[in-house]
């Protein structure tokens, strides 16, 4: 999972641009479509290896459709385009949230904290007072 | 500076003077740099009282001048209509200074916690980073060994880094985290970022061995590739 991570941060900067410039296709933002299954299309490179795209289902999220297409080279991912795109702008917001990162923490024990506190006040109501105290 | 500072020391040949002397060595900071310290050294350059400018006052104004520099004057220690301010700078160059003392009297595994800036020696160390909008939970746990970890960010006390360029609050992110070989460049770095708000968290990542975490005010969290997530 550790390693899965800078990974997907890397997919979706990628996707960024691409979501920004894609022309905008017929029938794009909040048109109900039905669901193609995924249609895999292949064709083969001139050094031989195997050139594909992969079309995902229409997956409809809270700000609106979004449909995917990824070109694979052999195992690796060479492209991702974004074939449908909710017309909502805050989309793009669509990498880590502080909210699922948090989650993530919280099931950890940790020796310090950083970031803690400025003030002496703040400083008892803190986890770095916590553990401080169950260190002593 | 009204922080609270901890020190947990694992080696057990090192005497107990030892962390006696980083706490007497942060109150003489505090005496000689506080901004609110009527006859602190920083005081009186402020007030352009004539003064033999000390070694240690040298560096932290030379330190000060390389992160202005390094931020088109977004970090900077002397803003118009203000004193005299190196707080971003003598934190951290003094805490690791202390560590220096620790080390010096052979300590080898230690993690010293000055107001939520940490330099952790041996390890690894779990850091957790505070979350920006509650001081009882965590946004991210960090595995460190031998470096230091600083977060500058907008918690209830509301805006108090200024960008340099405009004068006004900082307000780009929540909070941003620096990894860093020394608490001097981690603790600089992650508020001089900070005031540059969102460009600070490339301009901090492009640093020679630095390493980031940042939650910008869209709550988005963005890292470096070579963060050293627990």
């Amino acid at each position: 999972m550790k390693r899965a991570l800078p990974v997907l941060v890397l997919s979706v900067a990628g996707l960024i641009p691409v979501w920004r410039y894609a022309p905008p296709a017929p029938g794009t933002g909040t048109t109900a479509q039905a669901a193609p299954a995924p249609a895999p299309t292949a064709s083969s490179a001139p050094d031989g290896t195997t050139r594909h795209t992969v079309t995902g289902p229409t997956v409809t999220t809270e700000k609106g459709p979004v449909q995917v297409q990824v070109t694979f080279d052999g195992d690796r991912i060479t492209a991702v385009t974004l074939l449908r795109q909710p017309d909502h702008p805050q989309t793009t917001a669509a990498v880590p949230r502080l909210v699922e990162e948090t989650l993530r923490a919280q099931s950890a024990d940790v020796d310090t904290v950083s970031g803690a506190t400025v003030t002496s006040e703040g400083y008892k109501e803190s986890l770095q007072a916590a553990l401080d105290a169950n260190g002593a | 500076m009204g922080f609270p500072v901890s020190l947990r020391v694992d080696d057990e040949d090192v005497p107990e003077r030892a962390a006696d002397a980083v706490f007497a060595w942060l109150r003489e900071v505090d005496a000689r740099f506080s901004p609110f310290r009527e006859d602190s050294e920083v005081c009186r350059l402020g007030r352009g009282e004539p003064l033999e400018i000390s070694a240690d006052l040298r560096e932290v104004l030379g330190l000060c001048e390389e992160y202005r520099a390094a931020t088109g004057g977004a970090f900077d220690a002397r803003l118009p209509g203000r004193g005299l301010d190196p707080c971003a700078v003598v934190k951290g160059w003094s805490v690791q200074r202390a560590a220096g003392l620790l080390a010096a009297a052979g300590a080898r595994r230690f993690c010293l916690n000055a107001g939520g800036d940490v330099v952790a020696a041996g390890g690894p160390w779990r850091v957790g980073v505070r979350h920006p909008e509650d001081a009882g939970r965590l946004c991210a746990v960090l595995a460190v060994t031998d470096a230091a970890v600083a977060t500058s960010a907008r918690y209830e006390r509301g805006d108090h880094i200024l960008d340099g360029r405009t004068g006004r609050p900082a307000t780009g992110l929540l909070s941003l985290t620096v990894v860093a070989p020394t608490l001097t460049e981690a603790d600089a770095a992650a508020t001089a970022a900070f005031a540059l708000g969102r460009e600070g968290v490339a301009w901090a990542a492009a640093r020679p061995d630095c390493e980031v975490f940042a939650v910008d005010a869209d709550r988005k969290v963005l890292r470096s590739p070579g963060l050293p997530v627990a």
